[in-house]
């Protein structure tokens, strides 16, 4: 029982990670806006959704044409998040705009709107996708080399296992110390109980390591599809060239400026709707890409295909600390893995009585944990309310 | 001309005349929407404008008593419409209070009326045998009344259990919660028949037991009416609406007007200066919520009751938003403003929309050609997928898009000033 | 002395690594009307909202009228006896003047939830008295002939009177008063000047003050503290802090003190 699961340990983390960089990816459209406007974007997901069908169109388009499936990528990843940017930024224009100048003060109003928004694209997309093919589910197509598997060293997977293992290990000690620091009322954590603790955690991971070499160190069977690559290799560079336009350009600057305090920000010259606008443009286009992405690992897209995704980058955004780029990516990650460690071992533990069909709730359980005990997040920092 | 709208007789008369005139044409034409819709547009008028309180009284028990109940014997989907509108003016006015009243945007009220329906649905049919010994169910038809107040109280139960983590939220983020938690527990409905199977699961429970009507048959045999069992239903239930909706809009002015209800509209206008005058905060947000919950669980017994049978699908994401669409077309805030809203989404979804589609069906099937010399378009070519009945989502988005943008207040605003306006006129 | 109705021992505040509040210790006594000054940023809101239990000190305590209240709710707090007005008004908007102040009268109505639903004669005598009590304290800041309009329909003078009529109703036993005079022109910091020494003096509540009106304050204030930069500079009577040359300073920099004298 205890061999399959740490057999199954490292490809059901390559799986979640692979996840992971779609939630990252769309995660960070939730943060941007929510940093520069305070306003949960419903309507995200849909933007998400709206990207995976223009990508899946255009796959369907092009295919005859072009017959180099990494030309046809790079078409629909441009397609896809061109399409995603246009709808985010008519959104914002012609849903969020107007009520921002109006200065509402009922702080439901623009959250009903994003709502609404989101609803309507739905159906929006239904309805375009109807009259062009009189059926709005659309498939990606699959091409060999996008399937092709390859096999990843055994000594990967087993350093895999062996990190979780200390990590899992380091939190229950943890955890435990945390117990022991409550009960006893002692403030602060001591530098040499902290070592003390992983060091703790080391020899644990050492001990099991020895007791299961069999299968820590046995043949792991670790496979990784050619598609996947692409999709970790893309969302890198995607979150990497974000993080250098948000701190190393003039637009990301005034983008920090602007989220910081609108007002500061004109007064130095900044037009806010300018730099929304933009905000709207980058969350667009990287969740158009997430969706292109999302297309090519899991095939299926509908107008319907954005909620689940939406609300479980949602998820990942407030467990970084929402507002926070970098937390957004992390978040997202350790949404990934820790969605598809709960839905794998779900159903391994309860013998099948709790099936797959539960890891859409685990998403929301952390939600709502994160927001009642660490609102904010792993890396945001605390906000005190205006008064 | 202006001043002939606003003298009372006049207008009075204009009101009398429009009921009577709408309310013979559906009689003799139960079919009609455009009909249905005058009528019901007479009642709203006789309702709205400064008539004496008499004439709103003739006119409302005339139309609700009378025009629609003998227009629904010969068109039996009138009694539908009017359950349905009813069912979801009382979910409305549940949810009025939780939104417009304490301002908490609830995205998953549907899981109450689950919970209501559940109760009823499980003890009022054979499905309770799964789980529980004696082998008595289905309990007896008269006991639904007894579950109504047990689906209330377990709905509440649900709303504090509920709440009681996600009202320490902010306001967006309890928006986002409470989806999710309504998400749970429609998921729970259809996985809850392993390892014990207590709902069904994604089969659903049927058949439901109803409350017994031989009384009501037997009352309608004395003044020379005759109806099958068949009929009386509709009939019985469409009466039964009536007085839940009376009762529960009872309940929402009582409760506006007292100190809960000033107290939800402090939290929602400010929530530090309600705290600071001495409201406690989760206590008085688990009331709005529990309250809203409740109505909605007697909604949902009744529902099941009605339906025979519920499954997990009745309870999704789009019912929550469909009833959230009615208050805010409304009017947050706003008792009369809920119930339209409520009875004109009911119409449009379950009526207006199905009508469109029919009649393009109608004429895509025969092959209408629309000839406007230089354009010519075959209805025959017309997309299956063009069938506006499916196509909810979009109407309700753009509903709350529109709102929000031009007319945030609703249809009819709340008043909570309407001594003043009449002082200073 | 009589005894104290307030006391505010070593109470620090953190925000990020900003110290908002240092080690302020105040001990108001009761029926006084007591001053808290100081440049802006100086803390002096932050505190207000310590006392009423808005923001959790991170050390220190606060005894209210002999009961230990750090960390409490703030409703709870409101509910022994503590009303305030808000620097930026804070009135519910959507309501009528009246119901405002019924609002605050909520912790003094003894209706049930079934007393509501059902209409019992416990709801009719319970909401007769708050009424009446509303009217009565509307009338006290006579704004009677207002009751029934919309707080955000009001002028800001009346606004700033209805805050107060509405703390009022809470019946306490301490006052805290955020800049009530600000916006205010000369004749209207006044009447504010005569209903404040009023409330005082006809209701026996303690007051507590936030003004940068030095002449409002020097005229009625017994007591004045002084807070710059999060720490209490000075207390004392209206003289000595007139004449401090620490006060000076706070307000003009250091060494303006001499330039003045």
């Amino acid at each position: 029982m205890l061999e399959v699961l740490i057999q199954l340990l490292p490809s059901v983390l390559l799986e979640g990670l692979i996840l992971g960089f779609v939630y990252a990816m769309i995660a960070l459209g939730y943060t941007m806006v929510y940093g520069v406007l305070e306003l949960i974007n419903f309507a995200h997901s849909e933007i998400f959704m709206s990207g995976a069908v223009a990508g899946a169109e255009t796959f369907i388009l092009l295919k005859g044409a072009i017959a180099n499936p990494f030309i046809l990528l790079a078409l629909a990843i441009l397609i896809g998040g061109t399409v995603a940017a246009i709808v985010a930024i008519l959104v914002e224009r012609l849903a969020y705009r107007p009520l921002r100048k109006r200065g509402t003060t009922n702080r439901l109003v623009p959250l009903i709107t994003a709502i609404g928004a989101s609803f309507f694209l739905q159906d929006l997309v239904r309805l375009i996708e109807g009259l062009w093919h009189n059926a709005f589910y659309r498939r990606y197509p699959s091409f060999e080399v996008f399937e092709a598997t390859y096999t990843l060293p055994n000594l990967l997977g087993s350093l895999i296992i062996l990190l979780t293992l200390w990590l899992v290990f380091w939190v229950v000690a943890y955890f435990f110390y945390w117990i022991y620091r409550t009960v006893t009322r002692t403030q602060g954590i001591s530098r040499k109980a902290s070592r003390g603790l992983w060091i703790a955690a080391l020899v644990l991971t050492l001990l099991s390591a020895v007791i299961y070499r069999t299968t820590i160190f046995g043949d792991l069977g670790l496979t990784i599809q050619m598609k996947s690559i692409l999709v970790v290799v893309i969302s890198f560079a995607m979150l990497y060239g974000l993080n250098w336009l948000v701190h190393r350009t003039k637009l990301g600057i005034a983008i920090r400026a602007v989220a910081q305090d609108a007002q500061t920000a004109s007064l130095m010259g900044i037009d806010p709707d300018v730099i929304i606008t933009y905000t709207f443009l980058i969350g667009g286009f990287l969740g158009g890409v997430a969706g292109v992405l999302f297309g090519l690992l899991y095939t299926l897209v509908h107008p319907y295909v954005g909620f689940i995704p939406g609300i479980k980058a949602f998820t990942a955004a407030v467990l970084g600390g929402i507002g926070n780029i970098t937390g957004a990516a992390i978040g997202g990650l350790v949404l990934g893995m820790l969605e598809m460690l709960g839905g794998t071992y779900l159903t391994f533990l309860t013998n099948g009585a709790m099936g797959t069909e539960y890891k859409d709730i685990l998403a929301f359980a952390i939600l709502i944990f994160i927001l009642l005990f660490r609102p904010q997040g792993i890396m945001g920092e605390q906000v005190g309310e205006k008064v | 001309m202006k001043k002939l709208f606003q003298n009372s007789a006049f207008l009075s008369l204009l009101i009398a005349a429009s009921a009577v005139i709408f309310g013979y044409w559906l009689l003799e034409n139960p079919r009609s929407t455009l009909a249905f819709l005058l009528t019901l547009g007479a009642l709203l008028a006789a309702f709205m404008l400064d008539i004496p309180k008499w004439l709103k009284v003739l006119v409302g028990g005339a139309i609700l008593l009378l025009v629609i109940p003998w227009a629904g014997f010969k068109n039996s989907f009138l009694f539908e419409l009017g359950v349905q509108t009813g069912i979801y003016a009382a979910m409305a006015l549940g949810l009025n209070v939780v939104v417009g009243l304490a301002g908490l945007l609830d995205l998953g009220y549907a899981a109450f009326f689950a919970v209501g329906a559940y109760t009823w649905a499980i003890f009022g049919s054979k499905q309770a045998n799964q789980f529980m010994p004696w082998h008595i169910f289905p309990l007896p038809g008269a006991y639904f009344y007894l579950f109504m107040l047990v689906a209330v109280v377990m709905a509440a139960l649900t709303g504090v259990i509920i709440g009681s983590p996600a009202l320490r939220l902010r306001g967006d983020y309890l928006a986002i919660v409470t989806l999710g938690l309504g998400e749970m527990v429609r998921v729970l409905a259809n996985n809850l028949d392993h390892p014990i199977n207590i709902t069904n699961g994604p089969q659903g429970i049927t058949p439901i037991q109803r409350p017994p009507i031989d009384w009501f048959i037997a009352l309608f045999d004395k003044f020379g009416i005759h109806m099958s069992r068949a009929e009386a239903y509709p009939l019985f239930f469409y009466f039964l609406v009536l007085v839940i909706i009376g009762i529960v809009t009872l309940v929402n002015i009582r409760l506006d007007r007292s100190r809960f209800g000033r107290a939800w509209i402090a939290i929602r206008e400010d929530e530090v200066a309600a705290r600071a005058m001495g409201i406690p905060l989760l206590p008085t947000k688990l009331l709005a919520f529990a309250t809203g919950a409740s109505f909605s669980g007697a909604m949902g017994a009744l529902f099941a009751a009605k339906q025979l049978y519920v499954s997990p699908e009745s309870f999704t994401l789009i019912q929550s938003i469909m009833i959230l669409v009615m208050v805010i077309l409304g009017g947050m805030g706003s008792i009369p403003g809920a119930i339209l809203g409520a009875a004109t989404v009911t119409i449009l979804n379950v009526d207006l929309l199905k009508t469109a589609s029919d009649y393009l069906n109608d004429l895509r099937n025969a092959g209408f050609v629309l000839d406007l010399g230089i354009f010519k378009y075959n209805f025959a070519n017309l997309p299956n997928q063009l069938e506006p009945a499916k196509y909810e989502r979009m109407v309700f988005g753009l509903i709350m898009i529109l709102m929000m943008i031009y007319r945030p207040e609703g249809i009819i605003p709340e008043r909570r000033h309407v001594a003043e306006m009449k002082e200073k006129e | 002395m009589s005894e104290a109705i307030l006391e505010v021992n070593e109470v620090t505040k953190t925000f990020g690594g900003l110290v908002a509040v240092n080690a302020v210790t105040m001990h108001i006594e009761k029926r006084r009307i007591f001053a808290v000054i100081g440049p802006n940023g100086a803390g002096k809101t932050t505190f207000f909202n310590l006392v009423t239990g808005i923001y959790k000190p991170d050390r220190g305590s606060i005894v209210f009228d002999g009961v230990d209240i750090t960390g409490r709710d703030p409703a709870v707090i409101a509910g022994m006896g503590m009303a305030r007005t808000f620097q930026n008004i804070r009135l519910f908007g959507s309501m009528s003047a009246l119901e405002n102040v019924m609002v605050a009268r909520h912790v003094h109505t003894r209706t049930s939830y079934a007393d509501a639903l059902l209409h019992t004669p416990r709801y009719h005598r319970e909401e007769r008295k708050a009424r009446d009590r509303a009217m009565e304290l509307l009338a006290y800041m006579q704004l009677d002939h207002r009751a029934q309009e919309l707080a955000k329909n009001l002028p800001y003078g009346e606004q700033r009177r209805l805050e107060i009529a509405r703390a009022l109703a809470l019946e306490p036993k301490l006052l805290l008063l955020d800049e009530p005079a600000a916006g205010m022109n000369p004749q209207e910091t006044e009447d504010l000047q005569r209903r404040i020494v009023g409330i005082r003096d006809d209701l026996g509540i303690t007051i507590v003050l936030i003004e940068h009106d030095m002449k409002l304050v020097m005229s009625i204030s017994e007591r004045i503290a002084v807070l710059d930069y999060g720490k209490k500079i000075l207390e004392g009577t209206p003289e000595e802090v007139q004449n401090d040359p620490r006060v000076i300073e706070a307000y003009l920099g250091p060494g303006a003190a001499e330039g003045v004298q």
